[in-house]
């Protein structure tokens, strides 16, 4: 996964959480340090699957805690 | 095969004077729902918006998107839906583009964006006349009624 890609990425979560870019180092966790809720997260998956044009499994969504597994979750589904 | 007002309850915990869907007229697997409003003259609201100029407020309109995006979640997501989860509004983004009056018939056409057990997001385009009168994009919350 190149950078932009990933850059891409944090930008993206980074206005959906209105937190700056920043403040997302790739492990800040989501739901404890951002408080993300059920809204923001399906926001967040919403947005990621419009942008890369791919579907994230409902099951999945839970899984993705932080902008470095998602980072390393587009690697995976778009390789 | 379309829904009648009491299938409609059975989901919606909305009853009138605050009920804005009178049937589902169409549904499209677990995708798209077509639902519809008879807009009544003797709506109570048209009493004071406004006198003598009687125009469905911008934001009835959205709670009836709103109400048709939890039917189409319904459809989706029947077992959660049975459990008659409270729905909560999140963020919407609408655009209104012409003015509603007593005997209009809404169209509304939600279309699912994205569902989870937790969440909703819906693409909803309210028609009259085959004329869109207002576009929204909708976020919701589901929630255990505990």
């Amino acid at each position: 996964m190149n950078n932009s890609i990933g850059d891409e990425i944090r930008e993206m979560v980074s206005k959906i959480l209105e937190v700056p870019v920043e403040k997302l180092t790739p492990d800040v966790d989501f739901f404890r340090d951002l408080n993300v809720d059920s809204l923001k997260a399906i926001e967040i998956v919403a947005a990621f699957e419009k942008k890369y044009r791919i579907i994230v499994p409902e099951d999945d969504i839970p899984k993705i805690r932080n902008l470095g597994q998602l980072i390393e979750y587009t690697k995976n589904v778009t390789s | 095969m379309g829904w009648n007002q009491e299938k409609i309850m059975s989901v919606l915990p909305h009853r009138k004077p605050f009920l804005f869907l009178d049937e589902v007229i169409e549904i499209e697997g677990t995708q798209k729902i077509v639902a519809v409003k008879n807009i009544a003259e003797e709506e109570d609201y048209f009493r004071g918006h406004f006198p003598g100029n009687p125009i469905m407020p911008g934001v009835l309109i959205t709670e009836a998107m709103a109400q048709a995006s939890i039917i189409l979640y319904s459809v989706a997501k029947p077992v959660i839906a049975g459990s008659h989860p409270n729905y909560y509004l999140g963020k919407i983004r609408s655009e209104f583009f012409s003015p509603v009056y007593p005997g209009d018939k809404l169209i509304m056409e939600a279309t699912k964006v994205k569902f989870s057990d937790f969440a909703g997001i819906t693409d909803v385009i309210t028609k009259v006349n085959d004329v869109i009168v207002a576009k929204a994009n909708i976020v919701f919350s589901v929630r255990n009624n505990e």
